[in-house]
């Protein structure tokens, strides 16, 4: 089978306005090994150098990174550095789906472990509510019996007509409840909402992180959320698995979509977290780098 | 300015502690029947247990020999008795602090004189239960957060009552469980039913509460009733507390011998914190807050003045979800950052494991049965009070259905939440419950409603019967487990409250676990005298430092402004037979100078005259600087070291707290001045019992150069207002010198009246007049020096640079020419020269501070 090589470069620089004398952070930069991606390489490039660098599985089985710096430092560099060899996504055909509602109650009843993961993703979360305004949203989709890829698909399509993608208008604080009101936001929100109308109709849904493709291959448009990381949404669907869906791009994710790991909603896996003890300000600047480095046929990766 | 930061700190460090579930309950309780007399009839209220008496009206006979005991004393003796424990609870400072009330901070603790008896043989029972609940409880936590989750599997517990629940912490689960000890200290709440056994309705997993104050209950009523206490054979308390600190050093990290154990705490503003600073006295370890710990290379430090020094062990009383911002609630200023990573890196041990309040939930109540035949292949010895979750289907149809007869409760509710009795509500409220449990059934649990029993209770008008439940604690470090030998006995607040709960102001009772013959002295198993022989002691908090510091400045500031009002009011109360106005306007000037009254006096004050002010600064409950509010400071510092006082100081603190004196029903001069009289006599009090009590260590010397950088900047203010005053020196100068409380040394030494050039020689310059500036630099001096040295901290001479600064300005002054003679002549010269001194005295305080406490606050980015 054929699989897509990127090299990924993600940056995160913090400048403090005043010493920070001991600084923890938790990073989930590292792409985990999923059914279609392989992290070949990562490392990481952190100044001022760091105390403790100690990587450990997370709750989700991401791959999580605590750091400590321990003496005083006016800025704070990340550099993460992953090649990734991506293969195709497998998506049923559409009209082979379950019904949505048979979904909904295997989950209920069924106490294999596949399904007990899933029902960690299947209640409301910190940053994810669930209430009968989004069960609401979802209804016109999810209409009897239907096949779930096909409703899912028929939502994304909606939710693209409905709201803008609007870098300006919220920040990572910003409530779903306005993001539902304004009907503008980024890639995030758009996850979330999409989130929350599944699992307020009782589907597993989790938050996915992850990046896309910067340039697009000739001849493809260039898609949204290139220039920082990405996050999308993936639906559990007993028999069938994980299926990732984007709804910024209204797409089923496939070779352009690398992820980094997932959890319940953006606060399980965003990519820095961190605790500072002095300082007083801090200006952040993040870049992200996506670059196609040619395919290779999965025997020769080993 | 440093003040204010001061308290910055402070409200941060106890902000959120709101969100800390408080020590309370709800019960349903009964109607409780009054009766009067010294003797106790029998007849608790239909439907409940009298603890007390049989179905005949028999005493039972674990109550027999008290009673008998008891019957001795007539009422009078007993309410005697009763207020003397008041009085006791009142000195000791017991206190629960009450959320949302102001005046609900540091209530004091209520105590009924009569203890709960409880039979041998009963106990032995209800310890078998106790301590397999204990283990069972543990076994559940060790499957969710270490195992394989197998109870979820195998349709033991349902997945939705762990998932959706905010007690669940997943950064916890997988973390290195010292021993396999979730739960090295559990407490459970019990309640007796009608037919006389013990049925669990809660349990406390987090960081339970109480065993502090089931010590204290013990310790007032030994003194109350000693003879009885005696005569009835009750088990003592103190064995379990050994043996407790025992379990917790030998829940140690691997490999470390001889642990550094601190006890975390929320502090002073949260509920239970008397027993927090109990506690850590009783079991001899540091009480520390959240920023007083900090975590390096995976690792847990205290920091100290002696520098950085490791942790091995730390006995929580903050929530789980509030210890650690990084990883588990990103807004909590209460935990340490990195904790959770230090713990999964096997370098601590935190007590009770993070995570272990998930199975407060009261929603486990309704599985524990069936888990305990499946985990333990045992028949549960200790029912649960009937629980249905409505997150089972079934159950909820049976919750709607019988609503009249069962109490609802919050499923996941660890912190307060509402609770309805279904027998008390109207069909309205019946039928909106119904709606909501219908609309979010997981997150709601009913309970059968049952009638606690009763015991009595001594009140001033008689025996009166109350409602009572039994908080019960088991320690373990998985080898072996210790039932304390009694509990914390909660009685309803009155006749009529259903609610039990310490919120709510109900009281307490001591519990008696009656000795058999078979019962040893001391449960044998370990013996804490040998693990006690050579613990490592930490360090002194940089913290806590601080905290002494501020308590030698603000004990010595209320000293001195009461002296000058003491002194001030005395010449207004004396001259009104003979009113020199001259003199009076010299005392509103000097009054004005040393800032005692609002430089800007309020609007309505045209026709307050001084006195009337002046009482007002006494009495005002609020604006910096009055009365009230420095023994607010004072108690706010106080109450951050408390672990570190003897009983007879914190109990003499106590009486410079605010409200310790009584607010007269008319303002006037003669109350103030016996009221500023006594609380000058009780500085003197905390001063001599500070210099003959405490330990000459750093933490002294903290406050005592507190006192003494406070003392040296109110002599350069009173001489500095002295000087402005523009009245015949003598005048002036007597006041001064009664002020400074160096009439005598004045008197001894010159035999004429008071002149500028000798008050300041004695003020000022006087090496051997306690009073004086030049003492106070030299002592600071003497303990700035010893600090850098037992300290081992770098020398820095930029303090030695300002004392000497200071010291030679003062000995090159020629006081006889820079002085003001009488009026008319400019203060310059020696105004100058005390500007001088001010300045370097507050530049010793900024060093000081940003050499030692120095700590700041995280920050989530």
């Amino acid at each position: 089978m054929r699989q897509l090589l990127y090299d990924i470069v993600h940056t995160t620089d913090y400048d403090y306005r005043g010493a920070v004398s001991v600084s923890h952070h938790f990073l989930r930069l590292e792409p985990r090994e999923t059914s279609r991606q392989r992290c070949i390489a990562h490392e990481f490039r952190i100044l001022p150098e760091p105390s403790v660098l100690s990587p450990h599985g997370d709750y989700f089985g991401n791959r999580a990174h605590f750091v400590a710096v321990e003496r005083p430092h006016c800025s704070l560099s990340i550099i993460s550095r992953s090649r990734v060899a991506v293969s195709p996504a497998f998506l049923p055909d559409i009209s082979e789906t379950p019904a949505w509602e048979s979904v909904r109650s295997r989950c209920r009843v069924d106490r294999t472990r596949a399904t007990l993961e899933a029902l960690e993703y299947s209640h409301a979360s910190p940053l994810v509510p669930t209430s009968p305004v989004f069960s609401d949203y979802s209804a016109p989709s999810f209409t009897a019996s239907r096949p779930i890829i096909d409703a899912l698909s028929d939502l994304m399509t909606r939710i693209l007509a409905d709201f803008r993608f609007d870098p300006t208008a919220t920040t990572v604080s910003t409530p779903l409840e306005e993001f539902f009101k304004t009907k503008r936001g980024v890639c995030q929100d758009f996850a979330h909402f999409l989130i929350a109308c599944l699992r307020s109709i009782g589907l597993p849904a989790r938050y996915v992180s992850g990046y896309l493709e910067t340039d697009p291959p000739p001849g493809m448009p260039k898609l949204r959320g290139v220039d920082a990381s990405h996050a999308w949404v993936s639906l559990y669907c007993p028999g069938i698995g994980w299926i990732d869906a984007d709804p910024t791009n209204n797409c089923f994710p496939s070779l352009r979509h690398i992820s980094i790991g997932w959890g319940r909603d953006y606060a399980d896996i965003s990519p820095v977290r961190g605790v500072l003890i002095g300082g007083t300000d801090q200006v952040l600047k993040v870049s992200v780098d996506v670059t196609a480095v040619g395919s290779v046929s999965q025997s020769l990766l080993g | 300015m440093l003040e204010a930061r001061h308290r910055v700190l402070e409200s941060l460090a106890s902000a959120g502690v709101d969100d800390l579930p408080p020590m309370s309950d709800a019960f349903h309780g009964s109607r409780a029947i009054p009766t009067a007399g010294p003797s106790c009839p029998p007849g608790g209220p239909p439907g409940s247990f009298d603890e007390c008496f049989g179905g005949s009206g028999i005493p039972r006979s674990n109550w027999s020999s008290l009673l008998d005991a008891l019957g001795r004393h007539g009422s009078t003796e007993l309410t005697a008795r009763r207020d003397e424990g008041l009085r006791i609870i009142r000195e000791h400072g017991i206190t629960y602090n009450v959320y949302g009330d102001p005046k609900g901070c540091d209530r004091p603790w209520e105590l009924d004189l009569v203890p709960i008896p409880i039979a041998a043989a009963e106990w032995r029972v209800l310890e078998a239960g106790l301590v397999q609940r204990s283990r069972l409880l543990n076994l559940i936590l060790r499957d969710i957060y270490s195992g394989t989750q197998r109870l979820l599997l195998d349709g033991f517990l349902p997945p939705e009552l762990i998932y959706p629940n905010p007690g669940f912490l997943r950064p916890c689960r997988g973390i290195p469980v010292a021993g396999q000890v979730h739960l090295h200290l559990s407490a459970v709440d019990l309640v007796r039913s009608p037919s006389g056994a013990w049925v669990a309705f809660a349990d406390r997993t987090s960081s339970p509460s109480g065993v502090g104050y089931a010590l204290e209950n013990r310790t007032v009523l030994s003194r109350i009733l000693p003879e009885e206490l005696g005569e009835v054979s009750v088990r003592r308390l103190h064995p379990f507390f050994n043996t407790e600190r025992a379990m917790l050093e030998s829940l140690a990290p691997r490999g470390v011998s001889n642990p550094g154990v601190v006890l975390l705490t929320p502090g002073p503003l949260n509920a239970t914190y008397f027993e927090h600073a109990y506690l850590a006295r009783h079991l001899g370890i540091p009480l520390v807050e959240g920023a007083d710990l900090t975590v390096r290379n995976e690792r847990v430090f205290l920091k100290t003045l002696e520098g950085l020094q490791s942790v091995d062990v730390i006995l929580r009383r903050v929530e789980d979800g509030f210890c650690d911002p990084l990883e588990l609630r990103a807004e909590s200023v209460l935990g340490i950052p990195g904790l959770v990573q230090a713990a999964r890196s096997g370098n601590v041990t935190v007590a009770n494991a993070l995570g272990s309040g998930l199975i407060e939930s009261p929603a486990f109540l309704a599985f524990l049965r069936p888990i305990c035949r499946h985990l333990l292949s045992e028949e549960p010895l200790l029912p649960s009070v009937t629980t249905w979750w409505c997150g089972v289907a079934t159950d909820l149809r049976h919750v709607l259905e019988n609503l009249e007869s069962l109490v609802i409760k919050p499923a996941f509710g660890r912190r307060r939440g509402q609770i309805w009795f279904g027998h008390l509500l109207n069909a309205a409220e019946k039928s909106r419950l119904r709606d909501l449990l219908v609309a979010k059934p997981r997150e709601f649990i009913a309970q059968e409603c049952m009638n606690p029993s009763s015991a009595p209770v001594w009140t001033p008008g008689g025996f009166e019967r109350r409602s009572i439940l039994l908080r019960t604690f088991v320690a373990t470090d998985g080898a072996s487990y210790a039932v304390m030998p009694g509990g914390l006995t909660r009685v309803s607040a009155s006749v009529d409250d259903p609610l039990v709960s310490m919120q709510r102001g109900a009281g307490s009772k001591d519990t008696w676990v009656l000795r058999s013959e078979e019962d040893p002295d001391e449960p044998g198993h370990r013996s804490p005298l040998q693990t006690s022989v050579d613990r490592r002691l930490l360090g002194l908090p940089s913290r806590a430092a601080d905290s002494l510091f501020w308590l030698g400045r603000y004990t010595e500031r209320l000293e001195q402004r009461l002296r000058i009002l003491r002194c001030v009011l005395g010449q207004i109360a004396d001259q009104t037979a003979d009113a020199s106005v001259r003199q009076t306007d010299a005392v509103a000037l000097l009054v004005q100078g040393l800032g005692i009254l609002p430089s800007d006096p309020p609007s309505d004050a045209g026709d307050m005259d001084l006195s009337d002010r002046l009482l007002e600064v006494i009495y005002a409950t609020e604006g910096p600087g009055s009365i009230p509010d420095l023994m607010g400071r004072i108690r706010q510092n106080a109450s951050a070291v408390r672990d570190r006082f003897s009983g007879d100081t914190w109990r003499i603190l106590g009486r410079l707290a605010p409200g310790s004196t009584v607010q007269p029903s008319r303002q006037s001069i003669a109350h103030a001045l016996g009221m500023i009289q006594d609380l000058i006599l009780n500085l003197a009090a905390f001063n001599g019992l500070e210099m003959e009590n405490m330990t000459r260590g750093p933490g002294w010397r903290f406050l005592d150069a507190g006192r003494r950088l406070e003392r040296g900047t109110a002599i350069v203010g009173l001489v500095t207002a002295a000087s402005f005053v523009p009245v015949q020196e003598d005048a002036i100068l007597g006041l001064v010198l009664e002020i400074a409380d160096s009439v005598m040394t004045h008197r001894r030494r010159y035999f004429s009246s008071a002149r500028w050039p000798d008050v300041l020689e004695i003020l000022i310059r006087e090496g051997s007049n306690p009073r004086a500036l030049a003492f106070q630099l030299a002592a600071m001096r003497n303990h700035l020096d010893a600090l850098e040295s037992e300290l081992r901290v770098g020398v820095d001479d930029r303090w030695s640079v300002l004392i000497e600064g200071i010291q030679s300005r003062i000995a090159a002054a020629d006081f006889d020419s820079i002085i003001p003679l009488g009026e008319g002549c400019s203060p310059d010269g020696l105004v100058g020269l005390m500007e001088t001194c001010s300045q370097g005295l507050a530049g010793l305080s900024d060093d000081l501070t940003h050499r030692y406490f120095s700590h700041t606050l995280p920050r989530i980015s």
